[in-house]
């Protein structure tokens, strides 16, 4: 289909009210295909607003007179006003907007003609997460192997060609483990923490269903597990569904590991919120955030009846959980709930930010994120297909992206000088998460991106957050490697709500960003006068 | 600091006359004095280098640059010579800027005995508007100012500020305000300071009168003077109206005469601190506020702030939701039910509603509630924090406190109940405290705009109840002053005046003429957990805070650097005028690639 029949009308005389202090832009606005432009009158600032498309969540349009007002509520929260001139103009944009702001099409869609100055195709897309995992695996230790058990992603869609399994456990046992697991998700590596040399592993449900059926590969793959850890290390297996939910799935084909049949594992319930439920929170949260009507003094039970904080609470401490029985217990864990896609990812994740000095750092931190969410499957395309202002009833929409990013948030909170990244690469992650010129968080799986050309047909978010200019934004300039576990505090009055990003476009007059400011001028002055030294007396 | 600064340095005085002469060749010698003058001619000698002195005013360590501004510096043997002049924390330095002259003022500020504007805005003449500096070395400079938006303002302020550091003067005594001693030994008010601020017009005996006519003979009396539009912030406590609706012609005409200090304005606010209800209530009791048919030029708003009761109620509320277990399973709700926060909010909205009319020039502001002395002093001087930068420094929050709170008779003795035994007295309130937690919520709010940090807050607080210092004891200066607590005891500011590097907010910056409104919505403010909930083991508690730690350490290793990269560059002028070239030695230059950042 072409993008001209959907644009009804392209051009119209508008005012854009940004919100907050800034300021209202008049000019000529066009709509293209990707883009919403406004171009401003030669006497106001020159520069030429741009908007993408994709970002808009809802179209709202209310017309008096001969005149008309378009309300876009953007996937980043914010909120943007057009007033336009003419009343069939108005409906027109509307229209075209609503159209094209939700093209379900991947390979017509902006990321695909982009090509920005500076940057070429296929940089940054050639590193392989878990090749560049293993290596680092394989010098702390040699009982795990990479496995291109799934190169055609036939046993396992929505994993990436290669995993990271037990030396032990050969190609045939893997594939009869994925027929046993939902999605054909087998349990694979996440994480080797090399000081008590446990493991985390990642998985779906196992298909036991009503009769239990058990799975003699799966059981021997879980028991290889134990034996590549410490001496006489025990397992536990992190259900991230209540155990009455497990339960029940067995009437759907899923189900739990029956404790007999994995001796040394033990289960445990830490019910996590997914799919509507946790959108709906978000969608509450953000609509509280929003609201300026409402009595103020009525904020906090409303913040508290959002339940968001509560899932942040409950998020982190099951990563705490998890990483506290590798670095504590000496135990193996494995994490899974039902497909192994969402809470999953989260868990693991987090645990890993809290055990692992190098995720912590600006590279290591993307990789994890390339690694632990992209490649491993989380469902980006259905999940952020709307943010919170969708009228649509959500389907498969879920924030748990988000809230990783929220929970990434509160760690950075509690720990100011332990993580390399700042909140800038925090909320240009969810901005990208739910619409980008780049391809990165294009599709749902790596299966997908492949079929897609993604990676040589788009460029990559990571490449461009990694120019020099853009360091400022992304960086903390008070990290100092810490080499410690960071254990964050889950006490509900250490959570508190990321301003940054809920009330990012009201927030108060000044915030932190004077401080960063201040410390990037010391932090440079630093760095140049450091570079000046060798030089001074290189010129004796 | 300036005082610091200049004691330390008193000897860069003799580097002040230095001239180099244009024949001279500089390199051989570069300073010779000359006692006759003190304007200092510098001529760039043409084999001077490439360093060039005229883009750089010296500098030493500490000293920062607080504002430069183009005048005309009226030099009373040459005529008058455009220049640009800088104002530091220690110097004033004026350069030429004309090519044919090469002038060079550098005054340390501590010289300075007096400032005066000559001219006004509609002054005629050449250069006839501007500053006249008279100083204690037998000098005086002339600087002329362009006649356009206040030009001179900021170099005034600038100069006062930093030349006179001890006296936070608010010009005063003025044409419009005269400091009276009526008070000298407490007989018209014996809960108010010895000396106060009224209007000028207004005699002794009409005070006396007016006195009659406030509760507890709290007169209204001058808190703040805005510098530009003279608008002012005065107060008090409730008019003595009770049930039959008394007047007080006296007090009518008082609150006139202040309203006429700035004849601009036409009408007085009147901030009743307290919830309308209350107000109306305190008439029963012989209390009551200002009506509209008695104070016709006044306009009356109430607050809604409620009293010390509630307060102490809703404290305590605060103490059972987080210890000794914190309330886990509703903690935003439960929050929510102490009201705490919406005390904060309440006390910080009416605040701005006084620095707002105030600031704007629209209206002086009189504040009172019943008795003048706890909400009166959340509101004076947090609309003074908010206001005047000044009080935003460690000193001048301490002369904050030792003004609106300690002078005025804020009952510290029967709030916090030192000594007595008797816990559940209902004269107690956390009203001090409540003022502290504002404060801090400005501090989120402003993370540069205060010198001090949360750890001077929590000091103050501390100290509040130890009673090792004598500056929280007793409830009113009379009172201290009877206890002889001025010889009998040691003033808390010396504890933290003597500490200030641990005090102080390594990310302020100076801003002079900023007001600062915070947000008071509930969605911007916070609990204090590092106060109130700082004795949870489980709560994470990081003190001194670990991101102004870490800063501090960037700022040492950049000045470490920087004085190092001097230090080699030093060492390497010394080695090129031995005329040396032998190559660098190659490991001295890895030890400094290998140095860390």
């Amino acid at each position: 289909m072409e993008f001209s029949e959907l644009i009804y009308t392209g051009r119209a005389q508008a005012e854009l009210l940004r919100g907050g202090e800034a300021p209202r832009l008049r000019g000529t606005l066009c709509v293209t295909g990707h883009h919403l432009l406004l171009s401003p009158e030669p006497q106001s600032t020159p520069d030429l607003w741009l908007l993408l498309l994709r970002s808009v969540d809802s179209v709202e349009k209310r017309v008096a007179g001969d005149s008309g007002t378009i309300t876009l509520r953007c996937k980043d929260l914010r909120v943007l006003q057009l007033d336009i001139e003419g009343v069939e103009t108005t409906l027109d944009i509307a229209r075209s907007i609503e159209a094209l702001s939700s093209l379900e099409s991947v390979i017509t869609s902006f990321p695909f003609f982009y090509r920005p100055k500076g940057l070429r195709l296929g940089d940054a897309w050639h590193f392989h997460p878990p090749e560049r995992y293993y290596k680092r695996v394989a010098r702390e230790t040699t009982a795990w192997r990479l496995s291109e058990v799934n190169q055609d992603f036939s046993l396992c869609p929505s994993y990436p060609r290669a995993v990271i399994v037990p030396r032990t456990v050969d190609d045939d046992a893997l594939a009869r483990c994925a027929r046993f697991r939902q999605g054909g998700r087998f349990p694979v590596l996440s994480y080797h923490h090399a000081p008590t040399g446990t493991v985390l592993l990642r998985s779906s449900q196992p298909l036991a269903g009503p009769q239990k059926k058990r799975c003699a590969e799966d059981e021997e793959l879980l028991a290889a597990v134990l034996a590549c850890g410490p001496p006489g290390a025990r397992g536990f297996i992190v259900d991230t569904r209540s155990a009455q939910a497990a339960k029940q799935a067995r009437l759907t084909g899923g189900g739990t590991e029956a404790k007999a049949a994995y001796p040394g594992w033990r289960r445990l319930h830490r019910p996590l919120e997914r799919g509507r439920p946790l959108q709906e929170s978000f969608m509450r949260l953000v609509k509280a955030c929003g609201d300026t009507e409402q009595s103020m003094d009525l904020w906090l039970s409303r913040l508290e009846s959002c339940h968001w904080l509560a899932h942040v609470k409950e998020a982190l401490t099951t990563a705490c959980l998890a990483a506290q029985g590798m670095e504590r217990e000496g135990a193996c864990i494995l994490v899974h709930g039902t497909e192994g896609t969402d809470n999953t990812l989260l868990v693991t994740s987090l645990a890993q930010l809290i055990l692992d000095p190098l995720s912590r750092t600006m590279t290591g931190f993307q990789e994890l994120v390339e690694r632990e969410w992209i490649q491993a499957g989380h469902p980006f395309q259905l999940r952020c297909a709307h943010s919170a202002f969708s009228h649509t009833r959500p389907k498969h929409e879920a924030p748990t992206f988000l809230l990783f990013l929220d929970c990434v948030w509160q760690l950075s909170r509690q720990f100011p000088l332990s993580l390399e990244f700042g909140e800038g690469l925090l909320l240009t992650l969810f901005e990208h998460a739910y619409a980008s010129s780049f391809g990165t968080f294009l599709c749902n799986s790596e299966k997908e991106r492949c079929l897609c050309e993604v990676r040589t047909r788009t460029h990559s978010l990571w490449s461009a957050l990694n120019q020099a200019k853009e360091q400022r934004k992304l960086r903390n300039p008070l990290y100092v490697l810490n080499p410690l576990t960071i254990w964050p505090s889950v006490e509900p009055q250490s959570l508190r709500l990321w301003q940054g990003m809920f009330l990012r476009w009201s927030r108060p007059p000044e915030s932190s960003e004077v401080v960063w400011e201040k410390v990037w001028q010391i932090v440079a002055e630093g760095e140049k006068t450091e570079g000046a030294q060798p030089t001074a007396s290189a010129s004796a | 600091m300036g005082c610091f600064l200049r004691a330390r340095l008193s000897h860069s005085w003799e580097l002040q006359e230095q001239r180099v002469s244009s024949m001279a060749a500089a390199s051989t010698s570069k300073y010779n004095s000359h006692s006759l003058e003190n304007e200092s001619i510098k001529r760039m000698s043409r084999e001077g280098g490439n360093q060039d002195l005229s883009e750089t005013v010296p500098r030493l360590p500490g000293e920062m640059l607080i504002t430069d501004k183009e005048v005309i510096y009226i030099c009373p043997f040459n005529g008058p010579i455009k220049g640009r002049v800088y104002i530091t924390n220690y110097r004033l330095y004026l350069r030429s800027l004309e090519t044919d002259s090469a002038l060079i003022l550098d005054v340390p500020l501590g010289v300075i005995s007096r400032i005066e504007k000559m001219g006004g805005a509609s002054s005629r003449g050449e250069n006839a508007y501007g500053l006249d500096i008279t100083c204690k070395d037998l000098r005086n400079l002339r600087f002329a100012l362009k006649q356009e938006g206040h030009s001179r303002r900021d170099m005034f302020e600038s100069l006062m500020k930093y030349a006179f550091p001890l006296a936070h003067s608010l010009g005063l005594p003025n044409h419009h305000w005269r400091i009276t001693f009526i008070n000298k030994c407490y007989e018209l008010c014996d809960t108010y300071p010895a000396l106060l601020v009224v209007p000028y017009r207004t005699s002794d005996d009409d005070l006396r009168r007016v006195a009659t006519f406030r509760s507890r003979n709290r007169i209204p009396v001058l808190s703040w003077i805005h510098p530009e539009n003279k608008t002012v912030i005065v107060r008090c406590s409730q008019p003595l109206v009770g049930m039959s609706g008394k007047r007080n012609k006296d007090d009518e005409k008082y609150l006139d005469a202040i309203r006429e200090t700035n004849r601009q304005i036409s009408k007085l606010t009147i901030y009743d601190a307290r919830p309308s209800v209350n107000a109306v209530a305190n008439k029963a009791t012989g209390g009551g506020y200002e009506s509209d048919d008695a104070y016709h030029n006044a306009e009356l708003s109430f607050l809604d702030i409620h009293n010390i009761h509630v307060m102490r109620e809703s404290l305590k509320k605060v103490k059972d939701i987080v210890y000794p277990n914190v309330e886990e399973s509703h903690w935003l709700s439960s929050l929510e039910s102490t009201h705490w926060l919406e005390h904060i909010k309440l006390v910080l909205t009416g605040a701005i509603q006084v620095a707002d009319k105030v600031s704007s020039g629209k209206s002086s502001v009189l504040v009172h509630c019943s008795d003048g002395w706890d909400r009166t002093s959340q509101l004076t001087s947090l609309a003074m924090l908010m206001l005047d930068s000044f009080y935003r420094t460690i000193e001048g929050f301490e002369i904050l406190v030792q003004k609106e709170w300690i002078s005025f008779g804020h009952k510290f003795a029967s709030r916090i109940g030192h000594g007595d035994k008797n816990h559940a007295d209902a004269d107690r309130s956390p009203i001090f405290l409540q003022f502290i937690d504002c404060v801090w919520q400005m501090l989120k709010q402003f993370p540069t705009a205060f010198e001090f940090n949360e750890r001077f807050l929590v000091t103050i607080l501390d100290h509040l109840y130890s009673c090792r210092f004598g500056t929280f004891l007793f409830n009113c200066e009379s009172a201290r002053e009877r206890q002889k607590v001025m010889e009998r005891t040691v003033s808390l500011w010396s504890l933290t005046n003597s500490n200030k590097e641990k005090f102080k907010n390594p990310f302020y910056t100076k801003e002079i003429n900023r007001v600062l409104y915070p947000v008071a919505s509930m969605r911007h403010l916070e609990l204090w957990v590092n106060y109130y909930i700082r004795w949870n083991p489980r709560i994470k508690q990081q003190q001194p805070n670990p991101v102004e730690q870490r800063y501090m350490e960037l700022l040492a290793l950049r000045d470490d650097y920087i004085k190092r990269l001097e230090d080699l560059q030093l060492a390497n002028s010394a080695k090129l005028s031995a005329a040396s070239s032998s190559p660098p030695n190659s490991s001295q230059m890895m030890s400094h690639l290998q140095t860390q950042f």
